[in-house]
């Protein structure tokens, strides 16, 4: 559970849909989804996730028996699904899908409460039902009840689409890349909607996607899956921490490494002993110090030991030049920004990016004391020792993974 | 200038054989073109249930309407149905089924997977799924297919008369032994009439019957 959006379970969580041992071949070939089981409490939001074709949507599929399994069974409220009538199963069941499968010559209100159509309800209720759920996307009644599809936006258009899955008011709705059709900015802004929405109803959902950011930011419990079959179950923050093999590892690779650089904190990859000088020294003592020590920039410390600023070589150089004789502390650059030792490696490298012009910042403790610089090269230091980790073994090879996933979601 | 007249003179003294002859005409054309879209309009949904179907059916009407008019009518005759109305109408039911079946066929299928997928998914049934979804959005595809039977058939049945089913192409034969281009003029400026008639009317139908929310 990352923020808490979803009433997570608790011990006494009832387990409302399970996959005994579910396998699914489609002809000769190996099968589409093998042995596959999963308990899913009531109100959890569980993700799939997985490279493309390991089987997610034939999983989910199986569900609603849009797809029947090949062996093993699927149980709904304690019951086997076989023992539904798939019509009545899939009529107790929402479904949302990533192509959204609006009716095209349905209004907008006739598209939400379709489901509550075929269940025989009237249509004047079925209008209300349908102002109710726009209202809380924000989308005006008035406005909206009767348009037509073609006439909205992408990202309405699966507002609808999701609102649809709702209407008679499931138990549990199934989610088949519901936002992957949408551009990232449109994508992001309906998952906060729908977790939203998703306090005010309280619902089972299982989630398929390809997009790790989702995952982590939607499941209450990732299940990862790989050719068909289950790596990994856990909760976003144990699988970032303890992934099961280096598949997961690989697969959560680009997280986990800004989750590295997150929990190293500054005064773990800092160095610690910069070169300093006071700002009393001369100019050209000064860059002699900088030539010894083979470095293009000074810390500056003043009389009492605190930080007075960063000096430059060119700078110095260029007042020599001109013959000027003062303190080394006139030239110091007090704009630079700076760290402090409890800082994330992930800060440092959010200030680093964002300036620049620089390539070192200083670290200083509570009382403006110098205690160490982070350069450039500290931070290419961490990545890579945060790719090593989220490696897990040092062969497999990350960029692969990545190529799959960007792959998966250029399709 | 004087043709005109003539023309127009054959008009005036014979309304009564013009009227009938249109009207032979009419039906020529609205019995045959009912008949094949009540068989082909079904049988191709059924068609779209049951795949292997469609191979046959659409075999077969493109058969009938490959086979060149004339020799369609001959056919008719060769077989032992002889001459007369009855040949007539079977032989240009068979010519208007195939736009019919392409269109039926074409329209369903083409019927946006998603949303077929979406409808399943909610718990159609497989008649609510033809109903619901794939009539209202397939109509006006099915419509055209009509439509080009329609002008098909109309300008199939002037030739019908050849072997004795009246109509405006028996007016149009009777013209031409008479040597008398009046009488064919008389013949051909209904037939025309009708046609264009006929393809503004399934026009204005097919707009009226495309739903709301496939219109652009
Ligand atoms: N109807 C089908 N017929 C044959 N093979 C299928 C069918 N549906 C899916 N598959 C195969 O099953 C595997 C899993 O597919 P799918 O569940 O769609 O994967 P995912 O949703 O994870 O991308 C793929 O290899 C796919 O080609
Ligand atoms: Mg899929």
């Amino acid at each position: 559970m990352t923020d808490g959006n979803s009433g997570s379970p608790g011990a006494d969580s009832e387990t409302i849909l399970e996959f005994r041992g579910v396998t699914k071949s489609f002809g000769g070939r190996a099968p589409a989804v093998r042995d596959f089981t999963l308990s899913v409490a009531r109100g959890q939001l569980v993700v799939l996730i997985g490279p493309s074709g390991c089987g997610k949507t034939t999983t989910l599929r199986m569900v609603n028996r849009l797809i029947e399994p090949s062996s093993g069974s699927i149980w709904l409220e304690g019951r086997d699904c076989k023992t539904y009538n798939p019509v009545e199963l899939r009529r107790r069941l929402g479904y949302v899908i990533q192509r959204i499968g609006l009716m095209p010559h349905l209004t907008i209100g006739d598209n939400i409460t379709f489901v509550l159509r075929l269940l025989g309800q009237p249509p004047a209720a079925r209008r209300d039902r349908a102002a109710e759920l726009l209202e809380m996307v924000g989308l005006d009644p008035a406005e909206y009840l009767d348009r037509y599809p073609a006439e909205l936006s992408g990202g309405q258009q699966q507002r609808i689409g999701v609102l649809r899955a709702l209407a008679h008011d499931p138990d549990i709705i199934l989610m088949d890349e519901p936002f992957g059709a949408l551009d990232p900015l449109m994508r992001e802004q309906l998952q906060e909607e729908f977790k939203r929405l998703l306090r005010t109803v309280s619902k089972t959902i299982v989630f398929v996607t390809h997009d790790m950011d989702e995952a982590l930011s939607m499941a209450d419990i990732i299940v990862l899956m790989k050719d068909g079959e289950i790596v990994q179950v856990a909760p976003p923050e144990e699988m970032l921490r303890h992934p099961a093999d280096e598949f997961v590892a690989s697969f959560m690779g680009r997280h986990r490494v800004l989750r590295q650089a997150s929990e190293v904190s500054v005064a773990d990859v800092m160095i610690a002993s910069p070169v300093m000088t006071s700002a009393s020294n001369g100019l050209a003592r000064s860059l002699e110090l900088m030539r010894r020590r083979r470095v293009s920039s000074l810390l500056v410390q003043d009389s009492q030991g605190r930080y007075a600023g960063v000096v430059r070589q060119s700078e110095l150089q260029d007042h020599i030049e001109a013959g000027d004789q003062s303190p080394v502390g006139t030239l110091a650059d007090r704009t630079v920004a700076t760290l402090a030792p409890s800082d994330s490696g992930l800060t440092a490298m959010h200030q680093l990016l964002s300036h620049q012009q620089v390539d070192s910042l200083p670290v200083l403790d509570a009382d403006d004391r110098i205690v160490g610089l982070v350069t450039r090269g500290t931070l290419v230091g961490l990545l890579g020792d945060a790719l090593r980790v989220a490696r897990g073994v040092q062969d497999v090879n990350l960029a692969e993974s990545d190529r799959a996933l960007a792959g998966e979601v250029a399709r | 200038m004087t043709l005109l007249l003539h023309t127009y003179q054959f008009f005036t003294q014979h309304p009564g054989t013009i009227w009938r002859h249109t009207l032979q005409q009419l039906y020529l054309v609205a019995i045959p073109l009912a008949a094949a879209i009540l068989v082909a309009v079904p049988l191709t949904m059924l068609a779209t249930r049951v795949r292997r179907l469609y191979g046959p059916v659409m075999g077969f009407a493109n058969a009938m309407q490959t086979i060149p008019s004339l020799a369609l009518l001959a056919l008719m005759i060769a077989i032992g149905l002889g001459i007369g109305v009855l040949p007539a109408v079977l032989a240009l039911f068979l010519y208007a089924l195939m736009p019919i079946v392409r269109n039926t066929y074409v329209g369903i299928m083409g019927v946006d997977p998603g949303v077929k997928d979406a409808a399943r998914g909610m718990g159609v049934t497989s008649w609510q799924l033809l109903w619901m979804i794939e009539m209202p959005l397939a109509l006006h595809v099915i419509i055209a297919g009509i439509r080009s039977a329609l002008v098909a058939t109309i300008g199939f049945a002037t030739l019908a008369s050849l072997i004795g089913a009246g109509g405006l192409g028996s007016l149009i034969m009777e013209g031409m032994g008479l040597a008398s281009n009046s009488i064919v003029l008389a013949g051909t400026i209904p037939a025309i009439v009708l046609a264009f008639l006929a393809e503004g009317l399934m026009g204005r139908v097919e707009r009226v019957l495309t739903p709301r929310g496939l219109r652009a």
